[in-house]
């Protein structure tokens, strides 16, 4: 078991500024945690705090039961992948990859069989004699990789291990990192700021901002029942539209006032806003790109909950294409099909599908309801 | 043919702008050229091929000189004194080498890990360099003729005194410029890969060694050709320090003076009493030439295998 409990952890500098406020998180055997946020919001000083890089001004950190506070890098049976990847350049791949059991005094045999393994699965076999200045840069990051694993260690934590390569690799590397969290069965903290990876590599996502941990959730709940409103336009891309609106009743029906217009919403939605009184407040309504159509079968099936606008831009992005237009003086999003006919100028209706509409307190920017 | 048409072509269009500046920059590159290389020619080859032509001559002005052939050569290398101040000057040069690299290492290891006041130590350890060598010869030789007055004797009775003398000054003069350059070398090192080390279990011994030190190599190559030359061509502090004494008077007649280093024996020869002896000094300002030359592209090219690109 390779458990790992951060309990109230801060950090604050000595000029006072509060990097990490307070930071609570229970991690399992073999999860794999992403801490993601913008920058500057204490993810990555929260990973140096449990890699020991970093000094905990306040708060328990417990691996495998035992408090770490105080106990140096190399005993907390740990391994980093930095952004940096941080090879040492004047060693081989092999040498690179059986530093630290060498530091240890681990028999030769051992390290060979270690390092040979590791490089094994990452491919390495080929370029094992090769400086890190020989290398490109996803065969270095493979490296970094083949120096965590070698060590065996109880926890990976990888500080935004990809964000140095390009696009494309970068996607290779994100298939790679989940396949060898599934072949080590290994726990994993990873930091980044691409919400992408966190989707779709996270077992659980922890949402960072300002030193605050703003939601610690699934990637799906986290996409589906955002807390508030930094989460729901943090996660996903392109990122959740926002417009004020006031919660009106009319009957049985309640909608959401956009200007002239008006969006109804479903009995489950309205029934919340009503048990807790925002009938008659100014609200956020945030609708997700992907969660507007413009499909003329769509338009008549949500012909309640739809407004109209003139497309400003018109972008192919291959298998679909993203619609924008202005309302309420604010450039929203509608992800559609790329058969679509509109191009820009067109004015026309954007439905919204009402069960996907979530609804936010205007001053709190907290969640009334998903 | 039709490929490399189209090829120039495109060379053209992109570089249209610069070829315009480039074609008659290329046409009068003489005109230049001419002021650095006169320059160069006048200050350094001409002068540089005199003094080797000079160095198979007998001369006492230039103007008159007459060619003998390798003799001179063969005086220099029989002359007790030049081979004294070569070993002396050797023995000095690794003393010096190795004290002043070490120290400075040291020193700027220490400067760089966070200390308060770093900058402080920092100006403080460099400052010593500002002051000029003769300066520095007389102001040491009175604090060491201050300290050993007390004990009876004086830095020019013993050449002991004189050689760990001239070691302590130039270490204090040079310590602190070696140190500006290690420290920049130190800092250079990626911070993470220092953690990377730490995470792997080193410690700071083991950091130092596995990887401190060998990411720093460019800064010890340039430090050890640097202070390996000064060593070779020290002349300021030695003609200050002792001016080669104390004198040793050999049964042949001959006078060796024991603290006598490679310039100034040369100087000596050039400049001394024995006025036919200036082809002899030429032939030794060549020997010095080679050695040096020798010695430096030696110790660069063993130091530069061991440096490594990030």
């Amino acid at each position: 078991m390779s458990g790992l409990s951060l309990q109230h952890i801060k950090k604050v500098y000595p000029n006072g500024y509060e990097a990490v406020q307070d930071f609570n998180l229970d991690i399992e055997d073999k999860e794999f945690i992403i801490f993601v946020g913008p920058s500057g919001c204490g993810k990555s000083t929260t990973l140096r705090m449990i890699a020991g890089l970093e000094e905990i001004s306040s708060g328990d950190l417990y691996i495998d039961g035992k408090r770490m506070n105080d106990v140096e890098p190399k005993d907390r049976d740990i391994a980093m992948v930095f952004q940096s990847y941080a090879l040492y350049p004047h060693m081989t791949v092999r040498e690179n990859m059986a530093f630290s059991l060498k530091i240890k005094k681990t028999p030769k045999d051992e390290i060979d069989k270690a390092v040979n393994e590791a490089a094994k699965i990452l491919d390495l076999e080929e370029l094992m004699d090769r400086k890190p200045k020989a290398l490109s840069g996803g065969q270095r990051q493979r490296v970094a990789m083949g120096r965590a694993i070698v060590r065996h260690p109880k926890v990976f934590l990888m500080d935004e291990p990809l964000s140095n390569l390009d696009a494309k690799l970068r996607g290779q590397m994100r298939v790679e990192i989940s396949k060898l969290h599934q072949r080590l069965g290994a726990t994993i903290i990873y930091v980044t700021h691409d919400q992408t990876e966190a989707m779709t590599l996270g077992t659980r996502i922890v949402v960072m901002s300002k030193g605050k941990v703003e939601q610690i959730d699934t990637p799906q709940n986290l996409y589906n029942y955002p807390i508030n409103m930094f989460v729901a336009g943090f996660i996903g891309s392109p990122q959740m539209n926002f417009l004020n609106a006031t919660v009106c009743v009319d009957g049985n029906d309640t909608y959401l006032q956009l200007g002239e217009e008006k969006i109804y919403i479903p009995e489950r939605k309205a029934k919340v806003l009503k048990e807790k009184d925002y009938v008659g407040k100014e609200v956020v309504l945030g609708i997700r790109p992907e969660d507007i159509y413009t499909d003329e079968e769509s338009v008549q099936k949500y012909s309640k909950s739809s407004i109209h606008s003139e497309i400003r831009v018109y972008e192919l992005l291959g298998a679909e294409v993203c619609l924008h237009f202005d309302y309420q003086n604010k450039v929203m999003t509608a992800r559609v099909e790329a058969d679509t006919p509109y191009r820009n100028g067109d004015e026309i209706a954007f439905a919204f599908d009402p069960e996907k509409i979530h609804i936010f307190d205007k001053d709190t920017e907290v969640t009334i309801t998903n | 043919m039709a490929q490399k048409k189209k090829k120039n072509k495109n060379n053209d269009s992109a570089a249209v702008n610069s070829k315009l500046i480039r074609k008659p920059i290329e046409r009068c590159f003489l005109l230049f050229l001419a002021p650095t290389l006169a320059a160069f020619t006048i200050g350094f080859i001409y002068p540089f091929l005199k003094g080797f032509y000079l160095s198979f001559c007998k001369f006492q002005t230039t103007s008159n000189a007459e060619f003998i052939g390798i003799g001179n050569y063969i005086n220099a290398l029989h002359d007790a004194s030049f081979v004294h101040a070569f070993w002396y000057t050797a023995l000095y040069a690794v003393v010096s080498l190795l004290l002043i690299n070490i120290i400075a290492f040291i020193i700027a290891y220490f400067l760089t890990q966070g200390i308060k006041g770093a900058n402080i130590f920092r100006t403080v350890f460099f400052m010593p360099n500002l002051i000029g060598g003769i300066v520095l010869g007389y102001i040491w030789s009175m604090i060491f003729n201050g300290i050993l007055s007390r004990y009876g004797t004086s830095i020019l009775m013993e050449t002991k005194f004189g050689f760990w003398g001239l070691i302590i000054l130039m270490c204090w003069q040079q310590i602190g410029y070696m140190m500006i350059i290690y420290i920049a070398g130190l800092q250079s090192v990626p911070q993470d890969m220092m953690e990377a080390a730490k995470i792997d279990g080193a410690s700071r011994l083991q950091t130092l060694i596995h990887i401190t030190i060998p990411n720093v190599m460019p800064s010890i190559t340039i430090c050890m050709f640097l202070s390996l030359t000064n060593a070779f061509k020290l002349f300021d502090q030695n003609l200050a320090l002792t001016g080669g004494q104390p004198f040793q008077f050999n049964p042949d007649g001959s006078v060796v003076k024991t603290t006598e280093m490679l310039a100034l024996n040369i100087y000596n020869t050039f400049y001394g009493q024995n006025t036919m002896a200036r082809g002899t000094a030429q032939a030794k300002a060549v020997i010095f030439f080679v050695l040096v030359a020798v010695i430096s592209v030696a110790q660069l090219t063993a130091t530069r295998k061991k440096e490594v690109q990030q």
